[in-house]
């Protein structure tokens, strides 16, 4: 067995350059709505960079000086923004049915991205240093316990920073790269082919 | 193009394009609006709330919570799992009870770790504190509890004199000079540091383990505030933020939950809760296999307006069938 020859041939199989870089794309690629995965990856690549920021330079740096706190001013609205994307991501690719075609691995790894990032949320929550930490530490508290999380201690603030900056971000960006691999190897989903009597009838493509 | 590619695009009428510099485009307007709305608004720093702050601004709270601790009558002494064996207090359902398979991983003894610990500590400093600690301890269970509840009864008519609880002569023992030990203590700025030192002495100077400082103002302390912010769980809680921010509304779903009286007020809604997230959540991620919700972007045809450019050149979406092919 020769494994750079395998390795070509799964890259043939599923991913070329020209997959990963398309200089075309079909029609039906035309709605506002193939823009929310991008402006979901855009926020989520602003959140890593004024998180890394945040990481690099220390509390003390993103709250108390200028700069900091509006690195981490961006951070937060890049969150927002982010979820504003993603929710709107989720529901266009509801509505047309994306996990067509055997696409089904995308729509689960766009889910567990999204379950990941609402574990990362909580953990930022936890690290914002302000009363809004200080409460949801104290409320948390009794979800984590009842849902068996109480092992994890979340208000150790290296705990918390260790999952949120390592485990959570790197899931985060691992399935991301998965998801992206699964989005340009699939090809864009077709519109659904109504064959008549009332109901769409497509359930292959 | 793959070979997979090749197949799924076989036959579809394909146009040019520019994936990079689209994403570019996007990245800058989603920057500006990211940068624009962190330059507008900011970000929420209403700081956290300090023992030192409430020991000056609510002395009679604080010894009230600080007595609680002292006496074992806070609910944090009978918490359950992690922090006690108070198994029959973590919530469970139906003989499900996560809390109680994790165990007791965090052990805290709120009388001696919140209270004992510290006033040790401030014993060290002043010998006269020392002194009624050792009578406290010395003295038997009853008498205990006798000067703890009268010392309780008179701080509900007690005043505030200079920073100073002043309460009606009584026979309250050691307790009185103890907790007003522990509130110079905090007035001092010193009890949270106590607190987080005392978690786990072996570890100094870095210890990050906040437990102890977080949880000590917990209860009517913080509930109070919380209540000021509108962030209690029956006002939507984790989901938004103190003021006017809009905080994580993704978790709308989840914190209407608690929003039902039936959940809400159950001593075990936060499993129930997690409980129907979960279902939810598996329901959504296997959708694409679930006979009836996969079909429902079919019943509620959104799709054509989202292609309707495609379905006006090919009414069935077939692009082997076109409108004139249809006519």
């Amino acid at each position: 067995m020769n494994i750079d020859e395998k390795i070509q041939d799964f890259l043939k199989t599923h991913l070329t350059l020209e997959d990963a870089f398309p200089t075309r794309m079909p029609v039906y690629v035309n709605s506002f709505g193939y823009f929310f995965g991008t402006m979901t990856l855009s926020s989520l690549a602003i959140i890593i960079g004024t998180g890394s920021a945040m990481m690099i330079f220390g509390p003390i740096w993103s709250h108390v000086s200028s700069v900091g706190a509006f690195i981490n001013a961006m951070h937060f609205w890049g969150v927002e923004i982010f979820y504003f994307s993603a929710i709107l991501h989720i529901l266009f690719k509801f509505f047309t049915a994306a996990w067509r075609g055997g696409r089904w691995r995308t729509w689960v790894i766009g889910w567990l991205i999204f379950a990941t990032t609402i574990f990362s949320g909580i953990s930022g929550t936890l690290l914002q240093q302000n009363w809004d930490a200080q409460w949801n530490a104290q409320q948390g508290k009794d979800a984590f316990a009842a849902l068996g999380l109480g092992w994890l201690n979340w208000m150790d603030i290296t705990s918390v920073l260790s999952l949120h900056v390592g485990i959570f971000a790197a899931l985060v960006i691992l399935l991301t790269v998965s998801h992206l691999f699964n989005v340009r190897s699939e090809s864009p989903v077709h519109p659904i082919v109504d064959d008549g009597g009332g109901d769409a009838g497509d359930r292959r493509a | 193009m793959s070979k997979l590619s090749d197949a799924n695009l076989r036959g579809i009428p394909m146009k040019p394009y520019d994936m990079v510099r689209e994403g570019l485009i996007v990245l800058t307007v989603i920057t500006t609006a990211v940068i624009l709305l962190a330059a507008i608004w900011g970000f929420p720093r209403i700081p956290p709330l300090t023992v030192h702050e409430v020991a000056i601004k609510a002395p009679i709270s604080f010894i009230e919570r600080t007595l609680s601790y002292f006496t074992g009558k806070s609910g944090l002494q009978t918490y359950g799992p992690p922090y006690t064996t108070d198994y029959e207090n973590a919530q469970q359902v139906a003989g499900i009870c996560p809390a109680c398979w994790t165990g007791v991983v965090h052990p805290l003894n709120a009388q001696v770790d919140l209270v004992m610990k510290p006033l040790q500590q401030i014993g060290i400093l002043n010998p006269s504190i020392a002194a009624d600690l050792k009578l406290y301890r010395q003295a038997p269970v009853a008498q205990r509890v006798k000067w703890a509840e009268n010392y309780s009864a008179a701080l509900k008519t007690a005043s505030v004199t200079e920073g100073r609880v002043i309460s009606a002569p009584g026979d309250y023992g050691p307790v009185a000079p103890l907790m007003e030990a522990m509130l110079n203590f905090a007035r001092a700025g010193l009890l949270e540091a106590a607190l987080t030192q005392g978690t786990n002495p072996s570890l100094a100077p870095y210890n990050t383990d906040y437990t102890r400082a977080l949880l000590y103002l917990g209860g009517p302390i913080m509930n109070e505030v919380a209540n000021h912010f509108d962030e209690q769980g029956g006002e939507w809680g984790m989901s938004h933020l103190a003021g006017p921010y809009p905080g994580a509304w993704w978790l709308w779903p989840y914190a209407f939950l608690y929003q039902i009286p039936a959940i809400g007020n159950s001593p075990n809604a936060d499993l129930i809760a997690g409980m129907i997230m979960a279902v939810f959540s598996l329901l959504l991620i296997f959708l694409p296999f679930i006979p009836g919700l996969n079909r429902l972007p079919y019943i509620f045809p959104v799709y054509r307006i989202i292609w309707r450019d495609w379905y006006q050149k090919y009414p069935s979406g077939d692009p082997s069938r076109p409108a004139s092919y249809n006519e």
